[in-house]
């Protein structure tokens, strides 16, 4: 009699419990819960590069090689799930002039044009995603390095005890299909965006990263409410599947500076 | 081998503008965007490195004396992109080539890479990727 009342409270238990997983999904041989999108893969270059092509001439023939140019600025204020956005962030007034000064000088005074780190946001989407059950990774090629950030997803608190540090400290969330991170306790020696674009040690940088078909979309929004004074949605960014593995990044050696004869400033990222 | 200032007008050249640098200084702060060469030399080394691969050159001049060059030009992750590899340089690493750059401001023997022509006669140019021809 025992024995099948405990038979009868145990399946109770369990069997809530198996349909539950049902719903909610199961875990893939990756890891990564089927519950939400499988943002897992390797995404194609989203850093704004030359539009220029290669032109190869071999016995006459003309080949034109070209890149794919798909993650630039601005070509995907029409993915789905968007938001809207300004190509500028806004400053507090007394942060105006400095803002103006750094743009202004900006091959001697952006920081990655000396081999530097871009941090968060500018170092945009990742070029790889590995996402687990418990955290998501993003890789990164960078010319400064290449970095990588670790995600928890399992609902921990941002690490009280972390150093600052160029790509901060990083929790992420589902937002229905939008995987959300929030990143923070940066270090204040990067620029957000070109154009001297500065920020302050209290910024905070929400990211939000979806697929729109077998695309994905990135869009980030920028807090500092020392230096802005409002929060800066940036254009969002789109990436395509990509064949081209990651490589490590060859060694930045800058040599230009000590040649720049004038202050002509230059499309970035 | 030698190499020639060719004297051409500035608006020749919107490409390079457009064909610059990933993540670097503005081409027209270095080089005389008006100002072509084209030299022919030994290539002697290429450094696959950020922000720009480096080409070095030695060039001799009708006068019998030996000039060393150096060029830079696109990141190696453009190059990556399409489809070229350090390999396709350093194959020609102690042959005779010829490079067409505009040349720095400064008139050092520097300059950026728009042309490069190896022995086998192929040959490498950057152009607009909006409208190649």
């Amino acid at each position: 009699m025992a024995k099948r009342f405990f038979r009868v409270v145990a399946c109770a238990i369990l069997i809530p419990g198996v349909a539950l997983a049902q719903q909610t999904g199961s875990t893939s041989s990756s890891g990564a819960s089927s519950a939400h999108p499988d943002l897992s893969g390797v995404w194609s270059y989203a850093i704004d590069r030359a539009p220029a092509a290669l032109k190869k001439e071999v016995n006459g023939t003309v080949t034109i090689l070209k890149i794919d140019q798909s993650a630039r600025h601005g070509d995907a204020t029409s993915a789905r799930g968007v938001r809207p956005s300004t190509r500028t962030p806004s400053y507090k007034p007394e942060f105006l002039a400095k803002v103006k000064d750094l743009s202004d000088h900006q091959s001697k005074t952006d920081p990655v044009f000396y081999c530097g780190k871009p941090g968060v946001p500018r170092i945009g989407p990742p070029r790889k995603i590995v996402q687990l059950r418990n955290e998501m990774i993003f890789l990164y090629e960078d010319i400064s390095g290449d970095p990588y950030r670790i995600i928890p997803t399992d609902g921990r608190p941002h690490r009280a005890r972390a150093n600052p540090s160029h790509y901060g400290d990083s929790i992420g969330k589902w937002e229905g299909d939008v995987f959300v991170v929030d990143a923070r306790n940066f270090v204040d020696d990067t620029w957000v965006g070109e154009d001297g674009y500065f920020h302050s040690d209290a910024l905070r940088v929400i990211e939000r990263i979806w697929k729109d078909g077998e695309n994905l979309v990135w869009q980030a929004t920028v807090e500092d409410p020392m230096v802005l004074a409002a929060p800066w949605t940036m254009p969002p960014r789109l990436t395509r599947p990509s064949t081209d593995p990651l490589e490590e990044s060859p060694k930045c050696v800058e040599t230009d500076g000590s040649k720049l004869l004038n202050d002509d400033h230059h499309l970035q990222r | 081998m030698r190499h020639k200032v060719l004297a051409v007008c500035s608006m020749a050249f919107p490409l390079f503008a457009m064909a610059s640098l990933q993540a670097h200084h503005s081409p027209s702060a270095i080089f005389d965007m008006g100002k072509r060469v084209a030299v022919t030399g030994t290539l002697i080394r290429i450094d696959w490195i950020n922000p720009h691969i480096v080409i070095a050159m030695e060039a001799r001049t009708d006068g019998g004396k030996v000039d060393h060059w150096t060029f830079e030009s696109n990141p190696p992750s453009w190059y990556r992109g399409v489809g070229l590899a350090r390999a396709d340089f350093a194959k020609a690493v102690g042959q005779a080539v010829t490079v067409e750059a505009v040349r720095a401001r400064d008139g050092t023997l520097f300059g950026y890479m728009q042309k490069i022509t190896f022995p086998d006669g192929t040959s490498l140019e950057l152009v607009n990727g909006a409208d190649p021809k």
